[in-house]
């Protein structure tokens, strides 16, 4: 079998695995929906904040309140992608605890793609609308051109992308200690809070540090500052920090199953 | 007495737990060097770029407002809600309502307990770390601040431990209480001072976080204020207001709530 139709196996396997992730959850409709708008909500909060933020210290590094509501609509969906059709990379470290990972490594599909579509995350889907809702918003706000319309549909794949690397890697870190949990939490702490921060006031070392060394900037900041300022070098370099956070994802998760030990815990899984 | 007895004892029990096992602490730690740590740096550089001083309030004063409120959230207090639904949706609630103590108390304390240990290590780093980065503003050196933070911190953990019981016990009639749980936390975060310090916030959300519960559960963060000393006893009086208001309900909700479970056994 060739890798194309290796790969379109596993790609039908995922479609297949969230369309049935999607039916389950749906099926609590009540709760579905209350996740769902609860999420948005919640979400608002932050536009809230940093709306009168942005009031507050008006114009900083050349940011307005508009620039704020699409890079919040930019890391929401990003999230929600990530997060909805493949929450089970969240559970990833638990799955380690717990010896629940054995069953994924008996598996004969791809082990990533395994992993992430082993659970899906209702509120998730909140994040994808509200990331939705604000871009549009922003766009319109903006009164974008057709490249800027194009650059955003570019980037809601490419921060997505990226968001899918990050997660990768950070997740992978959970093999390397026995209660991983917290550790990955916190990594991921580290990771999204910047990406949710008014992106003009990081400036100097700080820009850097969160661009280039944790990626925050690159999944809302970034992306906003490139269809501002119609920037294809922004664009080239988010496409490429993406691509790099994404090999060196895949070869930190292969190092580190290879440190996996069975828990050999009595228990059985479908 | 009884109660007290029982309170040392879980608070205790909780505190070396948590010693054994520090991954609350490095989760905690790692939290508000990523919320509150970034977030002052941001408020550095605007406030320089502004020329030191925004609606009348230095650096130095806000850094301290928005600590407080990373501070006192390390000691996960709305964590409860969470357990209280895990406990309901798992059915442990049945067990626990027929032992001999209050289930309530026992819930509350055991969030207490569960936050003491990583509250005190963040919240020593983090009050070196300020000291020693922008100082100790004026309005926090004196005998009257530190009296009057205590009360309030005292008033605070009780009004949040209410909100956040009232947020849990609603499990027994909604099938998952976490959207709600979200808006509330949402609006104390927002209320409380959290990324928008609140001698910052415009007249009417200035309104609403002084006169709402939310707000007044995060008064510890209007304490550094040189404005304190002027409106100390109708904050501190709010805040008794809502504990009074929220304990009744939480009270209600519980008793309805027990009529309503009942345990089996076996």
């Amino acid at each position: 079998m060739g890798d194309r139709d290796i790969m379109k196996k596993e790609i039908n396997f995922a479609l297949y695995a969230i369309k049935k992730n999607i039916q389950s959850s749906a099926e609590l409709r009540a709760s579905f929906l209350m996740n769902m708008f609860g999420m948005i909500l919640n979400n608002l909060g932050f536009i809230i904040l940093w709306v009168f933020f942005a009031k507050i210290a008006g114009n900083i590094g050349g940011w307005t309140a508009n620039d704020v509501i699409g890079m919040l609509g930019f890391s929401s969906l990003a999230y929600g992608v990530v997060f909805s059709f493949g929450s089970g990379l969240r559970n990833l470290p638990d799955y380690i605890a717990s010896g629940v990972f054995d069953r994924f490594m008996l598996s004969p599909k791809n082990l990533i793609v395994r992993i992430a579509t082993a659970s899906f995350d209702t509120s998730a889907v909140g994040d994808i609308v509200f990331g939705f809702v604000c871009i549009v918003v922003y766009l319109f706000l903006i009164s974008a051109t057709l490249l800027q319309v194009l650059l955003s549909l570019l980037f809601v794949f490419l921060s997505s992308f990226l968001f899918l690397a990050v997660t990768i890697s950070i997740v992978s870190v959970g093999f390397f200690f026995s209660d991983a949990s917290p550790v990955t939490q916190s990594l991921f702490e580290l990771f999204i809070t910047p990406s949710l921060f008014h992106g003009g006031a990081f400036q100097g070392g700080l820009r850097i540090f969160f661009t280039f060394i944790i990626p925050s900037l690159v999944v809302g900041t970034l992306p906003i500052e490139a269809i501002r300022d119609v920037s294809i070098e922004k664009a080239i370099m988010v496409g490429f920090l993406g691509m790099v956070w994404f090999v060196f994802s895949l070869g930190l998760f292969g190092k580190a199953v290879k440190k996996y030990e069975s828990s050999n815990f009595m228990s059985f899984g479908v | 007495m009884k109660q007290l007895r029982l309170a040392n004892s879980i608070i205790k029990m909780m505190i070396k737990d948590r010693i054994q096992y520090p991954a609350r602490l490095i989760v905690d730690t790692f939290g508000i060097i990523a919320r509150c740590g970034v977030l002052l740096i941001l408020y550095r550089y605007v406030f320089r770029y502004q020329g030191g001083l925004i609606q009348g309030v230095t650096f130095q004063i806000v850094a301290w407002s928005m600590f407080l409120y990373f501070s006192f959230m390390t000691l996960r207090l709305r964590d409860l809600a969470k357990s209280i639904m895990q406990d309901i949706k798992t059915g442990t609630v049945e067990i626990l309502l027929s032992k001999p103590i209050h289930y309530l108390n026992y819930r509350m304390w055991w969030q207490v307990g569960a936050g003491m240990y990583p509250f005190f290590v963040a919240t020593f780093l983090g009050v070196v770390a300020l000291f020693l980065t922008v100082g100790i503003p004026e309005s926090m050196q004196s005998w009257f601040f530190v009296g009057t933070f205590f009360i309030t911190f005292f008033f605070a953990g009780i009004l949040s431990l209410l909100i956040y019981s009232a947020v849990g016990l609603l499990a027994f009639w909604i099938e998952d209480v976490k959207p709600l749980y979200w808006i509330v936390d949402k609006s104390v975060m927002i209320l409380g001072g959290s990324y928008l310090p609140v001698a910052l916030f415009p007249e009417t959300m200035y309104k609403i976080a002084i006169f709402s519960p939310f707000g007044a559960s995060q008064f510890i963060t209007s304490t550094v204020y040189n404005t304190w000393k002027i409106d100390y006893l109708k904050l501190m009086g709010i805040q008794l207001f809502w504990i009074i208001v929220v304990g009744f309900i939480v009270v209600y909700i519980f008793n309805r709530a027990y009529k309503k479970v009942s345990v089996n056994g076996g």
